[in-house]
């Protein structure tokens, strides 16, 4: 091996590794710090502002407030789940149930970043939901299933309050795009808390 | 650092670029390979406990007897099992079973010995309560929920040991239409599949890594495979060019003008596949009308058919379009699904046939549009578009209504139909104003939503094309695209009947679907309708393009029954119900409550006895049997994924940070073992 080739060869991987580290290390670190631009806008619209675009290019905004206690969650949740949106919070998927409201609410996210807390969600866990408008909500968790990405009844209305959260499984899968969906349903208890109080 | 181990390290660097870029290739195709598609329900089965592992095999099914009667082109079936409880315990067994799509279950009997045990429609919540009870008091009881629209769970209580229970359900469906003939499919699958090797294909590796149902799959040893009987008796309303299967064989005998019937070549099938039956109405060179009616409760309930004519006299008929693409491009839409957006535009542009015009439009948070109205499908003007439609990039809000607006105004030139082709995901909050402006300014307009992406608003989709008086499309991958957009197009071909009007001849008639589409080549129109009044004749009209076109048609009863003893005539009835309550579902009546909507849905559900969202059917016998203070074990069934009711796949939720890492961490190895000699040793040699 020459020494030229060993230096490109050591150039361009020391290089390659540096920005796809970079760009790697970038996701989880723009999913936090995006829900910390989100908690500002969410405050906002908790005081009575409409469609708070956390930041001017924004096309999502805060619509809910999700909380695990136990396991110290505290995430916002934003309005559509497309791709660009779940990069900055989990997003409700439009068509499905308003957060707090009647009928089956899907919330999705990504299961390395701010949805990686479902592993750990245990059948009986209290979810708190806080809509924009309207008291907090409890759920607790009912169910939870690994289903295919086909299988969109997870996504089917109900005629009750439910809470469905989907990510990508298994959670630790190297390569995104798998077929496979982990999903947690938490149904709505009786007892309504005062919430955040305005 | 010797010669050998310089060459190693030299393979070493080569061999894990290499792997890199390997990995690098293969991560893109596996995103979005698996997972869509038609993928199949693996069977219905009945499952018991076996033995002291926990384990449940699935119990035998003596045999199967089917019987459908069509009318037109509703299909009523008689599903007729008997299972056997081979164990020495009691207990509840739990079977959960596909079928056809559109089914609608109506009616459920179970006999258990001697005994008749009908089945009644409940509210849902009551059903399972009775049934709940009878289980509780040792009582034989049999519960028929609905879990998906093509999935149903039948729960039989406290089968004695070495028992024989009949089960008898009864089930409607619309017949398909494909390719000018009609199509009948029974999944015999209903009846258990006994897979040898392993299994059954689909079912993902994680059940059995990590249980999530309480259930572990059965194993899937040999077994006797279940025979089946079938019939079939076909009231087509039209003459028949040709009747067939081509799954089994056949004898068939033709009972009068329109009435035909069918019935498997050997008495005993085995069910080793579905039941697949075809038919084609002669056609002519006009569209052609059938109308079927029957009595229920003192109301006349009309099925209307209307079949385009012969294809090959299709093309002479054909009306000249005015083609509008109207593509999404807010930010909700960047990335793969802008991309499959495009692929299913430049596809569509292919379509276009000369004389026909087209205009591309384009909406974010501003409407832009190609040309300033429809020009003439050239091919300069369709390359032109081509490049418009490759620089599409996404970004921005979603303002439809103004694209809405573009698409729709004014009207198409005489003569042409206009077709908007409606691209987006449909990620708009103010969809009932949106609504409201398609069905104020639709005008000569057909609209055609095309729902693009993992999660789109199906509701949206549904309801614009509704009121568009066109169809929806979803595409849910970009291995779809051509297919899904090839589909649409063939379909849009050829308009050959449009502005349909049925006159009901009676102000209180009450007609689903309330707005009627056109008539495609492709497709045949069936409107119901409930009259109260006495009617002997409706009318019905529409536009041919080269003229008006109508038909005056009497009322007329479906024939009487034949050799197989009919299940309740109420085909046309039902049918009419279910798509009373599809609309109901759908929200379709404006203003009505989510409270309001379960309770008409509930209304017509015990009235028409249909199994909906809201009612189940329960069947309890009032003797207990079971000895008293037995508690049957339950068993729940690991739910399969129901055919063809993929209306979109699930968000995809990952990012690709790990792969970055790891490739990260990887190359950064390569780096290490690459540095440059002066670095490999340590600084103080180096000098």
């Amino acid at each position: 091996m020459t020494a030229g080739f060993r230096r490109a060869v050591f150039l361009l991987s020391l290089s390659s590794a540096g920005a796809l580290g970079v760009n790697g290390a970038w996701i989880p670190v723009k999913a936090l710090l995006a829900q910390e631009l989100l908690r500002h806008s969410w405050e906002r619209t908790r005081s009575g502002e409409a469609e708070v675009k956390p930041w001017p290019w924004a096309d999502t905004w805060p619509i809910a407030r999700l909380r695990l206690a136990r396991l110290d969650l505290d995430l916002i949740v934003l309005a559509g789940a497309s791709g660009r949106t779940l990069a900055f919070g989990p997003g409700h998927v439009d068509g499905t149930a308003q957060p707090g409201g009647i009928g089956n609410c899907v919330i999705s996210g990504h299961r390395d970043t701010h949805f990686r807390f479902l592993r750990e969600v245990r059948l009986g866990d209290i979810l708190e939901l806080q809509p924009v408008a309207g008291p907090l909500r409890r759920y607790r968790v009912t169910a939870y299933h690994i289903v295919r990405d086909s299988d969109v009844f997870v996504l089917q209305d109900r005629d009750e309050p439910l809470l469905t959260l989907v990510t990508c499984y298994p959670f630790d899968a190297v390569l995104p795009g798998g077929p496979l969906r982990f999903v947690v349903q938490a149904e709505r208890t009786d007892d309504t808390a005062g919430g955040e109080g305005r | 650092m010797k010669p050998t181990s310089k060459r190693r390290v030299e393979s070493l660097c080569l061999g894990l670029i290499g792997a890199a870029l390997l990995w690098a290739a293969i991560a893109r195709p596996a995103r979005g390979g698996q997972g869509v598609g038609s993928a199949d329900v693996d069977g219905g089965e009945l499952l018991l406990p076996a033995g002291a592992d926990g384990r449940y095999v699935p119990a035998p099914v003596l045999d199967t007897d089917v019987a459908i009667w069509v009318t037109g082109v509703v299909a009523r079936a008689r599903v007729t099992q008997r299972f056997r409880n081979p164990g020495d315990d009691w207990v509840e067994a739990v079977y959960v079973f596909p079928l056809p799509d559109a089914a609608a279950v109506d009616h459920l009997r179970m006999l258990v010995g001697p005994r008749v045990i009908e089945g009644q429609i409940r509210e849902r919540g009551r059903a399972r309560r009775l049934y709940d009870a009878a289980k509780a008091a040792g009582k034989k009881a049999s519960l028929l929920e609905q879990e998906r629209p093509n999935v149903f769970t039948a729960s039989v209580a406290n089968i004695g040991p070495g028992e024989t229970v009949e089960i008898v359900l009864e089930y409607q469906e619309v017949v398909r239409w494909e390719d000018g003939e009609f199509r009948l499919r029974f999944p015999l699958a209903i009846t258990p599949r006994y897979i040898p090797d392993g299994p059954p294909a689909g079912t993902p590796d994680v059940f059995e890594a990590e249980p999530v149902s309480p259930v572990t799959p059965a194993c899937y040893a040999d077994a006797p495979v279940a025979p089946v009987t079938l019939a079939v008796e076909i009231d087509a309303g039209f003459a028949l060019s040709s009747l067939y299967s081509p799954s089994h064989r056949i004898q068939t005998s033709r009972v009068s003008d329109t009435v035909y019937e069918v019935w498997l070549d050997s008495d005993a099938v085995a069910a080793d596949r579905d039941f697949v039956l075809d038919w084609a109405p002669q056609r002519g060179q006009t569209p052609q009308a059938a109308l079927f009616t029957e009595e229920k409760g003192g109301d006349t309930y009309a099925l209307l058919m209307v079949i385009p004519p012969d294809p090959g006299d299709a093309g002479e008929a054909r009306l000249p379009r005015e083609t509008v693409f109207v593509i999404d491009t807010s930010g909700s839409m960047a990335g793969a699904s802008l991309e499959q957006a495009k692929l299913a535009l430049t596809i569509a542009l292919d379509d276009l046939a000369t004389g026909d015009r087209f205009n591309v439009i384009e909406f974010n948070s501003v409407t832009r549009q190609l040309f300033p109205e429809s020009v003439g499908a050239d091919p300069a003007s369709i390359e032109q578009a081509r490049h418009f439609i490759d620089s599409l990039d996404a970004n921005g809000g979603t303002e439809m209504a103004d694209a809405l607006a573009a698409a729709l105004e004014g009207d198409p030139p005489r003569g042409f139909v206009r077709q908007v082709i409606f691209v987006t995901d449909g990620a708009v909050g103010n969809e009932s104003a949106l609504f409201a402006y398609i069905g104020e300014h639709l005008g000569a307009s057909r609209l055609f939503p095309v729902g693009i992406g993992s999660a789109p608003n199906s509701y949206f989709m549904r309801k614009a094309a509704q009121f568009g008086r066109g169809t929806f499309t979803f595409i849910g991958s970009p291995l779809q695209v051509s297919e899904r957009m090839d589909a649409l197009f063939r379909k849009l071909e050829s308009p050959v009947l449009t502005d349909l009007e049925v006159g009901w001849d009676d102000p209180a008639a009450e007609a689903w679907p309330a707005k009627i589409p056109d008539l495609y080549a492709g497709q045949p129109l069936v409107v119901t309708a409930r009259l109260t009044g006495p009617v002997d004749r409706i009318r019905v009209r529409g536009d041919r393009g080269s003229g008006p076109w109508e038909k005056v048609l009497r009322l007329r009863s479906p024939a009487g029954p034949r050799d197989i003893d009919p299940p309740e005539r109420s085909a046309v009835a039902k049918l009419w119900a279910r798509r009373k309550i599809d609309a109901l579902m759908d929200g379709g009546i404006e203003g009505a409550d989510r409270e309001a909507v379960r309770q008409a849905v509930v209304e017509l559900g015990l009235a028409h006895h249909l199994v909906t969202r809201y009612t189940s059917l329960v069947a309890v016998d009032v003797t207990p049997t079971a000895p008293q203070g037995t508690v049957p074990s339950t068993m729940s069934v690991p739910v399969n994924r129901p055919a063809g009711s993929a209306i979109g796949i699930l968000p995809t939720t990952a990012t690709s940070a790990p792969l970055y890492l790891c490739v990260a961490i990887l190359l950064f190895g390569v780096a290490l073992l690459a540095r440059p000699r002066g670095s490999a040793v340590s600084p103080g040699e180096a000098r």
